[in-house]
């Protein structure tokens, strides 16, 4: 039996659930069909004993406070998803061991930022306030250019700035604003986030991402992803629309050009006017659409891309509380050397990789474990390759291996003993996201995002990027590349682009 | 004030962006995309949908267990058997009239004979057991049979758990502790285990032989046998106490692990208190779904419908309050997705679109969200009402 809808998304993850909510919400009949038995793809839980684990998220950007929303708080309202969240406190404590080393801790606020940083590198604050000044120009150079089609007469009259720095990776801006090295290394704290450091990452993205945690606080949902997900798939259901769990897609449906649906593994097909698929293109045009049906381009464009990082995390639940243990920050960014390029090459290397994230949940989301307990988990990223070599019987070695090295790492950086008190410990590895989200290597950050593949470039060509028409694509390697926010907005954006095409009747 | 920040950089840079973009898809080979990569393949080693396997060998021990060979099928396509940790299960699954269910076992082998082609499960009568009794009654040499890939948390953890384990084990429980004395013996695991292993009368004690060899290889594994019913010349006798785990524990820090019946740790978790260790150093395998009448108190006999809908179909069929939906399901010939019927994998979350039911607390290991959201664990969940449940497929073996 043919099933037959407006709009099939392929795939749970933030952007197939936003995308599906919003088709549903306008009106469009919609069938969200996932491989998994739970929607979110990285965005869920878990639970161990009296743990209940957050896998994924650190900070939600782009959310922002009643009084001043950001865009997925926006989002979230239009689509009628209600979620508990928690302001995440301060923006960060960087700790940089060794003999160019500093700890600091980080506030949110533009004013205290540019306050501390000053303190931490005195003759900082002006290039401080300038970039975030120009980090607002490029917010508003975006929005210009997300609104269709850009004049380069407007370009050149409102937004110089941003046409001077729009090809540039993020260090020859700071230089360009005469930022201290030392401050540069503050502010590039961020840049795991994103997985490409400051040599080749895009300033555009990196100065929005800087700015919207900044400037409106970064927040977190109070029981954990898994609260977002279902109340998007909430939102789904409420707007009339249909989730089909389990249920694997094997086949993009193309005639002439145009995707008509999707068969599904167990060879049932769904027919649609739009699909709009979650998966990467790597694994569409990997044997989903028809041999004659594959266009050249679409192969060339997943060719001459990298793979985003893939992550490393080890969960700790721990019997004991924060204050027992002194632990005062949500979280910590914990290096050996404070120069991103240099952290990244650890990336490439299973035992060099001396980068890591500790969070401690706790902290700002307090009762998120029992009385007395507490929730940490440490966060790695490690570059596609680098877990490809192992055997099935080295795997939890190795697992555990890492876990300890990071375990060690923190208790001499942070000062806290916390491995005589793990009551229970979980890790997740390239593999382990393979097998939850079946992406190409395990990767969690869709493209790595070089110059002519971060989100400006990917932005501009999304119209001429699409060589099957009725199929777009949405996710970590979509226009606005990987991260919570990017990929609910980009969901809803594509819906919305679907939507207009389906309107058109085109 | 926008464009305030005076850049000394060239603003042409941005008419570059796609021109750069175009000549870097022009330069790309036009080589097909790789059809699978290392991780995931990996990963399926791990977690393969589906293992077919044939039964090698049947071992009886006495009138009440088996204990099976499995091989890989290499026909099927199963051409190795997952690797796995000790103390991992795996499911099995059957149809049985018109019933397809999965029932979960410990794999008792070592995990270095996987690699090597083998599994081996030892298999006992449950009182009242359907999928017990089918395995003991049908399973022949040569036959084959269908597994999932290995699942489970009950298993040693160096950064978690102390290096000395001490265990308890009741009937088939010893079937986890076997494979990890296995794997301390072959090095996979370097910990050290004494084992207090818990059954009616001498000839009742399954493996004794094997547990015994075992022993005799490594001086890190001890068992100790503990008979219930019959005291022998030789062994422990009575349950098994806080004296008795304190008489055979080492000395400093050790983590305790527990696996056998429900009665078992109903008594054992009682003698444990007197220990006074923290949760972190008692670890209980899961084992099996709750009795909805021990732990309801006003829970009525009651015969309801439920309706089931599964993407586009839609199915009635009975269900019963003292039964768990999971069984109902199974019972009404549903492919439901389940693995440790215990209410902690996850794999049967199904969503409660209307009705009532009962969730024993001690079983509701639910995510916060699940909760609000209505979904449910069918393996731990009791009708109370007719009820209306959205069960996600399950990919059906070969
Ligand atoms: C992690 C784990 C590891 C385990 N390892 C081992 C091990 O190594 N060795 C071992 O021996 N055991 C092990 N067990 C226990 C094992 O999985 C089973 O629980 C045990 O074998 C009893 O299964 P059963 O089907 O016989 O009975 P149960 O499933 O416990 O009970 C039978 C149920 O089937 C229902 N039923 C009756 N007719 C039908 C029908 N037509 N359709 C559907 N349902 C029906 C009955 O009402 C009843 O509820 C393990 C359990 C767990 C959770
Ligand atoms: S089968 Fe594991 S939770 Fe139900």
């Amino acid at each position: 039996m043919v099933k037959t809808v407006d709009v099939v998304v392929a795939g749970a993850g933030n952007a197939g659930l936003a995308a599906a909510a919003a088709t549903a919400k306008m009106g469009l009949s919609t069938l969200l069909v996932e491989r998994h038995n739970i929607p979110g793809g990285s965005a869920s839980s878990f639970r161990r004993g009296r743990f209940e684990f957050e896998p994924s998220l650190h900070e939600l950007a782009g959310y922002g406070s009643p009084g001043n929303p950001g865009d997925v708080r926006d989002i979230f309202s239009d689509l009628g998803v209600n979620v508990e969240m928690l302001e995440v406190k301060d923006a960060f404590r960087t700790i940089v061991t060794g003999p160019e080393g500093y700890d600091l801790v980080m506030p949110v606020g533009i004013e205290n930022f540019v306050y501390a940083m000053e303190k931490a590198v005195p003759g900082s604050a002006e290039s401080t306030v300038n970039f975030f000044k120009l980090a607002g120009d490029v917010g508003r150079a975006l929005g210009y250019l997300s609104s269709g089609q850009p004049d380069p007469a407007v370009l050149q009259k409102d937004h110089i700035n941003f046409m001077k720095v729009a090809n540039l990776p993020a260090g020859p801006v700071l230089d360009a604003l005469n930022m201290p090295p030392k401050a540069q290394q503050i502010i590039m704290t961020y840049w795991p986030y994103m997985g490409t450091p400051r040599g080749q990452f895009s300033f555009v993205l990196y100065s929005l991402m800087v700015y919207r945690y900044i400037s409106m606080s970064a927040y977190i949902p109070k029981n954990r992803s898994h609260d977002m997900s279902l109340a998007l798939e909430q939102a789904i259901r409420d707007h009339g629309g249909e989730v089909w769990y389990n249920t694997e897609i094997s086949e993009l449906l193309v005639k002439d050009g145009r995707c008509y649906g999707v068969r599904t593994r167990d060879g049932s097909e769904i027919h649609s006017k739009q699909v709009i698929a979650n998966f990467y293109p790597d694994r569409a045009f990997a044997g989903m659409t028809p041999p004659n049906e594959t266009p050249k381009q679409e192969v060339k464009r997943a060719n001459a891309r990298t793979l985003g990082m893939s992550g490393y995390c080890v969960y700790l639940g721990l019997d004991k509380s924060p204050e027992e243990l002194g632990i005062k920050d949500y979280s910590v960014f914990i290096n050996t050397t404070p120069d991103s390029d240099e952290q990244q090459k650890g990336m490439y290397t299973l035992d060099n990789n001396d980068f890591f994230i500790m969070n401690c949940l706790n902290i700002d989301n307090p009762g998120c474990s029992p009385e007395g307990t507490s929730i940490l988990w440490g966060t790695q990223l490690f570059a596609p390759g680098v877990w490809d070599q192992l055997k099935p019987a080295e795997y939890k070695a190795v697992k555990n291996r890492v876990a300890k090295k990071i375990i060690t790492a923190y208790e001499r950086a942070a000062g806290v003993k916390i491995s005589d008190c793990i009551e229970e410990i979980s890790t997740a590895t390239p593999v382990t996201f393979a097998r939850y989200l079946d992406t190409p290597d395990g990767s969690i950050y869709g493209y790595h995002g070089v110059k002519w593949d971060a989100m400006l470039p990917r932005i501009m060509g999304m119209r001429g990027e699409q060589w099957i028409q009725g199929l777009r694509f949405a996710g970590g390697h979509g226009a606005r590349t990987m991260g919570y926010s990017s990929t609910y907005i980009n969901g809803y954006q594509t819906a919305q682009l679907a939507a207009q095409e389906i309107k058109e009747g085109r | 004030m926008a464009n305030e920040v005076n850049l000394n950089l060239d603003p042409r840079g941005f008419l570059e962006i796609m021109p750069q973009r175009a000549a870097a898809f022009e330069a790309a080979s036009e080589a097909p995309l790789p059809t699978d990569y290392p991780v995931n393949k990996l990963m399926r080693a791990f977690h393969p949908d589906w293992q077919y396997a044939r039964i090698q060998k049947i071992e009886t021990h006495g009138p009440g267990a088996k204990s099976f060979t499995l091989v890989p099928d290499e026909s099927k396509g199963t051409k190795e058997l997952a690797y796995f940790s000790a103390g991992q299960y795996i499911c099995v699954y059957l149809a049985i009239g018109a019933s397809r269910l999965l029932r979960p076992y410990s794999i008792r082998s070592a995990p270095a004979d996987a690699p090597a082609g083998k599994y081996i499960l030892t298999i006992k009568r449950a009182q009242d057991g359907f999928a017990s009794d089918y395995i003991l009654d049908h399973w022949k040499e040569g036959g084959a049979v269908t597994l999932t890939g290995p699942e489970g948390n009950f298993t040693y953890e160096p950064l978690r758990d102390a290096k000395e384990i001490v265990g308890i084990a009741g009937g088939s429980g010893i079937t986890p502790f076997f494979s990890l004395a296995a794997a301390i013996a072959g090095g996979a695991e370097d910990c050290r285990l004494t084992l207090l292993y818990g059954s009616r009368r001498a000839e009742d004690i399954l493996l004794k032989d094997e547990l015994d060899a075992l022993a005799r290889q490594t001086d890190k594994f001890k068992v100790i046998h503990v008979l219930s019913d019959d005291p022998a010349e030789g062994y422990e006798s009575g349950f098994i106490t806080a004296d008795l785990i304190k008489k055979h524990t080492p000395s400093g820090d050790y983590s305790l692990f527990l696996c056998g019946p429900q009665e078992m740790y109903a008594y054992c978790d009682a003698q444990i208190a007197a220990l006074a260790l923290p949760p972190r150093r008692v670890r209980h395998e899961l084992f099996g779904a709750p009795s909805a009448r021990l732990t309801h108190p006003n829970l009525k006999d009651g015969a309801f419908t439920m309706k089931v809908i599964t993407r586009n179909s839609e199915k009635e069929a009975p269900c019963a309050a003292n039964e768990s939906l999971l069984v109902a399901l199974e019972r009404a010939g549903t492919a439901v997705p389940s693995r440790c019927r215990s209410g902690e994998c996850g794999f049967c979350h199904t969503k409660l679109l209307s009705g009532e039911v009962f969730i024993p607390s001690d079983f509701d290991k639910r995510r916060l969200a699940d909760v609000a959201y209505n979904y449910i664990h069918p393996c731990v969940t009791f009708p109370l009402s007719d009820i209306t449940i959205e069960v996600p497929g399950q990919k059906e073996p070969v």
